[in-house]
């Protein structure tokens, strides 16, 4: 199991301003994770996979401070999460939860401009940079021509655009997003994790994403991390932590890994149809 | 001032170094439901057992000396003070419980406010309370209370919304059972005083009435501000709203105890005046258009509905006077059907999840 995690000096001096020590999460008296350790890599696209149930959205909620660990911590820029005034880490950290619910009858503009709330007071309720982060996400997640249309009737594509638009319009360096890309089509879904990495690579931002599809996340991660009950099994690059054995490991299926034809990179190739 | 793509349908408002973002539809939506609120309250101080003319109104509220100073200014206006003031309080508090609960259906009359009330009212009234100096206060008391304990019970590190709704209806019905006990078990004639509190009227109501309304309105000016911007985050979803930098307990807490003062005062004024917590603030969010419930259109949208329902409550069966909560269904049902029937896309959402 450990040799296949990367060993320490592969993974080069990156620092991480997020990190998670011996962290025990549970739900009332259910443990969900127990003793995990994580240190997200700055800058890069770290994608969480693992079979359902294992615990990869309740490890990204307590990352983003909406769970509060039943032990251990998280810690970011040396800080324990929960010791960080709220609305202040809103201006660090931004998280889109899995099944984001919009007010009725909400616009396009006026959601995306709620991603501003961390860093607006009531006396301040709109500023010139509000003005241009909220048209800066638009503009890059392609959504600027549905400001008006209210979000009830967008297709599911473009309303997973407008989350992350709000997302983006929060500006922060590190990005949390659970599952962006359930309930979308192939095409939305390949949109959306284009739209991912671009951010990354532009703006150098930290994203951590849960991801259902193995084969997406090995092609979209910068670093994989691979959990199964609650514990990390593997992690480091995808080249180096998909393997047959892996996915026998983690998701109970044997499969081939072949090259993928496109990246070159790993590609999971499920056995024969019973 | 260059203009800045605002989201849209508002407007931005510089003042000093503030900026604050004005709805413009609601913002006329508010005018409108002013003019139209004074034009009711001037036919309300109109019409009556005896006419009076607009004219000789005015004379009597610029205190000019007037032959029917005793008909319009004794005796119709603070009536019709209490009416409005009791309309816009109920409209507020249905405003800010629904926007906590995110549930259209969730008012004080819903969630046991104002069954609290009734309940402390009727039984102070069975015990031979009956002075209308102490009796409202009673009744604001048994509202907060009631709303206390649905807070209490509700709480599971965190006020899950269609918790709170579920055990404020389940107080509701208890608390409903309690004012029949005590309106079957009591004096009869305390019964029949008990009842027509119970349904809301404005029947007699002078100046005093209105006092404790006004001051509590006055009073929770600034934290209802407060109250109309934070209602913005809250009707996203619980996580959106923490990943956001929203403390959401407190944020609930403090506009749901806003919300319980405001019910609780009115209801000690008129009664549980049904209806108007309900309909004011969906009527109100309806022809504004907005995201997130209205306030200032709220108020207005209540005041109008209990001042228009009183003036039927005075006159349709003249000289019987109906109390003002049989009517107000009656006047704000009709038009709430109207709406939801002509709006698209108005799901009745309940509460929020916590995973």
């Amino acid at each position: 199991m450990t040799e296949r995690t990367m060993p320490q000096q592969q993974r080069r001096t990156t620092d991480s301003r997020l990190r998670a020590r011996d962290l025990t999460l549970a739900y009332e008296n259910r443990t969900v994770v127990e003793g995990l350790d994580l240190a997200v890599p700055d800058g890069r696209v770290t994608v969480v996979v693992g079979p359902n149930a294992c615990g990869k959205s309740t490890l990204l909620r307590a990352l983003g401070r909406l769970l509060r660990p039943a032990g251990g911590s998280v810690v970011l820029d040396g800080e324990e999460l929960s010791r960080i005034p709220t609305r202040q880490l809103a201006t660090r950290l931004g998280l889109l939860p899995q099944t984001p619910v919009a007010p009725e009858a909400i616009t396009v503009a006026d959601l995306v401009a709620r991603g501003r709330q961390p860093h607006q007071r009531w006396w301040r309720q709109w500023s010139e940079a509000d003005e241009r982060a909220v048209a800066d996400a638009m503009a890059r997640t392609d959504v600027t021509t549905l400001a008006d249309r209210p979000v009830d009737e967008l297709s599911g594509g473009q309303r997973q655009r407008v989350w992350i638009a709000m997302a983006l319009a929060q500006d922060t360096d590190l990005l949390l997003l659970d599952e962006p890309t359930t309930y979308l089509d192939i095409a939305h879904q390949v949109e959306v994790l284009d739209l991912v990495r671009l951010l990354n690579a532009e703006r150098g931002r930290t994203v951590v994403a849960v991801l259902h599809d193995l084969n997406q996340a090995a092609r979209y991660a910068h670093h994989l991390v691979a959990m199964k009950a609650g514990r990390v099994v593997a992690e480091g690059r995808p080249e180096d932590v998909v393997t047959a054995e892996l996915v026998r490991e983690v998701f109970g299926l044997e499969a081939v890994v072949v090259p993928d034809p496109v990246t070159g990179g790993p590609l999971v190739v499920p056995g024969p149809p019973a | 001032m260059s203009a800045p793509t605002l989201p849209t349908g508002y407007a931005l408002l510089r003042a000093a170094r503030g900026s604050f973002l004005v709805h413009r539809r609601a913002t006329v939506t508010a005018g409108c439901l002013a003019l139209a609120l004074a034009a009711a309250c001037l036919a309300y101080l109109c019409v009556g057992e005896e006419f009076v003319g607009p004219g000789e109104v005015l004379d009597v509220l610029l205190g000019r000396p007037s032959a029917q100073e005793l008909t319009v200014g004794t005796f119709r206006l603070p009536r019709m003070a209490v009416g409005v003031l009791v309309g816009a309080a109920f409209g507020l508090a249905g405003a800010l419980i629904q926007t906590v609960a995110r549930n259209p259906l969730a008012s004080p009359d819903v969630i046991g406010v104002s069954q609290g009330a009734g309940a402390l009212t009727v039984g102070a009234m069975t015990l031979g309370v009956t002075s209308f100096t102490t009796l409202p206060y009673v009744s604001a008391a048994g509202g907060l209370l009631a709303a206390a304990l649905v807070y209490l019970f509700a709480w599971r590190g965190g006020l899950h919304a269609g918790r709170f709704v579920l055990i404020g209806i389940g107080f509701a019905v208890a608390l409903r059972a309690i004012i029949q006990l005590f309106l079957t078990s009591g004096d009869y004639l305390v019964a029949q005083q008990a009842k027509v509190w119970l349904t809301g009227s404005l029947n007699d109501a002078g100046w005093d009435r209105a006092e404790p309304v006004a001051w509590a309105l006055l009073l929770l000016a600034v934290p209802l501000c407060w109250a109309a911007r934070a209602q913005r985050t809250v009707a996203l979803d619980d996580d959106t709203a923490t990943a956001l930098g929203v403390r959401l307990n407190r944020v609930r807490g403090g506009l749901v105890l806003l919300g319980v003062v405001l019910a609780s005062v009115a209801t000690g004024a008129a009664g549980p005046v049904d209806f108007v917590a309900l309909l004011a603030p969906q009527i109100a969010r309806r022809t504004a258009r907005t995201a997130q419930t209205p306030l200032v259109c709220s108020a207005l949208t209540g005041a109008l509905i209990v001042v228009l329902a009183d003036l039927l409550a005075r006159r349709l069966f003249a000289p019987t006077e109906l109390p003002v909560g049989v009517l107000t269904a009656a006047v704000g049902a009709p038009y709430l059907i109207r709406l939801i029937v002509k709006g698209r896309g108005t799901h009745v959402r309940t509460g929020g999840g916590t995973a």
